[in-house]
């Protein structure tokens, strides 16, 4: 991976960071934290690291469900 | 660090035939008549809520709750750069095991990764490389789903009305 | 420069792309196709920085988790008592 491929994924971990910040109800705080760890990926898969990526993988969707559970049904900003 | 244009090309017909592909073998396993699942329901009545179309809605929203043939000529594209036919077969696996897991029947992601690894296969052999089918599927999701919902979703609308006919 | 690093530079400026479009997007539900589109890009550059076969495992498990994630969002968006 050159420096050109390492911006573009920095930039899309940056990206998600910051919306994750500015955002104010809690499923589109979700849906940034889901653009944060897309842009982890290819770094992972640069040093070669598989294992780690398919278990990352496994692993983000499903802390995305418990804080979900634990959000309610009645948690949308009107 | 220029693209040459013969890349470029390549990518661009590559792109056309996953539309065509994933695009015709969602029509026919009827994704636009009804959301699979409550999540797809959902973003199809907002997408006809911002002057969307609801049947082209449905499939968009069937297409971002399970993996379905998009996803498959993706993963089976992925699989030929990787290993091969094996890799493209061991990919219409994992669709349907992923299938299973969102609730879905899984007859379409299956159907559309095995139909696209042999023709992913077939062109690799006159010539193209199997990672231009790997960025075409990427801009073919792109015309569907990332530029504008409204024109996308009447787009698939009228298709699916020439289908259910 | 080579066909796959060609493939690899479309991949990341879609993904750029759709995920400027997620941020500017205000509803929550038409978020969900965009992130989708990243999803993708991501998926497919996986396999192209490493071409292994355990890297079609860990592009595929990477693609469930986040449709898996996309659902769960959806569905609990919708169950909520303003929408029925």
């Amino acid at each position: 991976m050159n420096e050109i491929f390492a911006v573009i994924y920095g930039g899309l971990i940056v990206l998600g960071a910051l919306a994750t910040m500015v955002s104010r109800d809690p499923f589109n705080k979700l849906i940034s934290l889901g653009l944060l760890v897309a842009g982890v990926m290819p770094f992972l898969s640069d040093r070669g690291l598989l294992d780690v990526l398919a278990a990352t993988a496994l692993i983000a969707p499903l802390s995305t469900i418990f804080v979900l559970m634990a959000l309610g049904r009645d948690a949308r900003e009107p | 660090m220029i693209v040459d244009l013969m890349t470029l090309s390549r990518i661009g017909v590559a792109a056309i035939v996953c539309w065509i592909n994933f695009v015709l073998i969602d029509q026919i396993f009827k994704l636009p008549e009804k959301g699979g699942v409550s999540g797809a329901s959902a973003i199809a009545r907002e997408i006809e809520r911002g002057n969307g179309s609801l049947h082209g809605g449905y499939m968009m929203g069937n297409i971002v709750s399970s993996p379905d043939a998009s996803a498959g000529t993706l993963l089976a594209s992925c699989g030929v750069y990787a290993a091969g036919i094996p890799g493209g077969l061991f990919a219409a696996v994992l669709v349907y095991i992923g299938n299973r897991i969102c609730y879905d029947p899984g007859y379409a992601g299956t159907t559309g990764c095995i139909s696209a690894t042999f023709i992913v296969y077939g062109f690799t052999r006159i010539g193209f490389a199997a990672s231009d089918f790997i960025a075409g599927m990427v801009i073919a999701i792109l015309t569907i789903q990332g530029i504008s919902y409204i024109h996308a979703s009447r787009l698939l609308a009228r298709i699916w009305e020439v289908r259910s006919r | 420069m080579n066909g796959q690093e060609a493939a690899l530079l479309v991949c990341g400026v879609i993904a750029i792309y759709a995920a400027i479009r997620v941020i500017l997007e205000k509803n929550t539900m038409r978020k969900l196709p965009f992130l989708n589109v990243v999803s993708f890009a991501i998926s497919g550059s996986i396999v192209l920085i490493t071409p292994h076969p355990l890297a079609i495992l860990a592009a595929a498990a990477y693609f469930v988790g986040s449709t898996f994630e996309s659902n769960a969002i959806a569905s609990t968006w919708a169950g909520g008592p303003k929408n029925e």
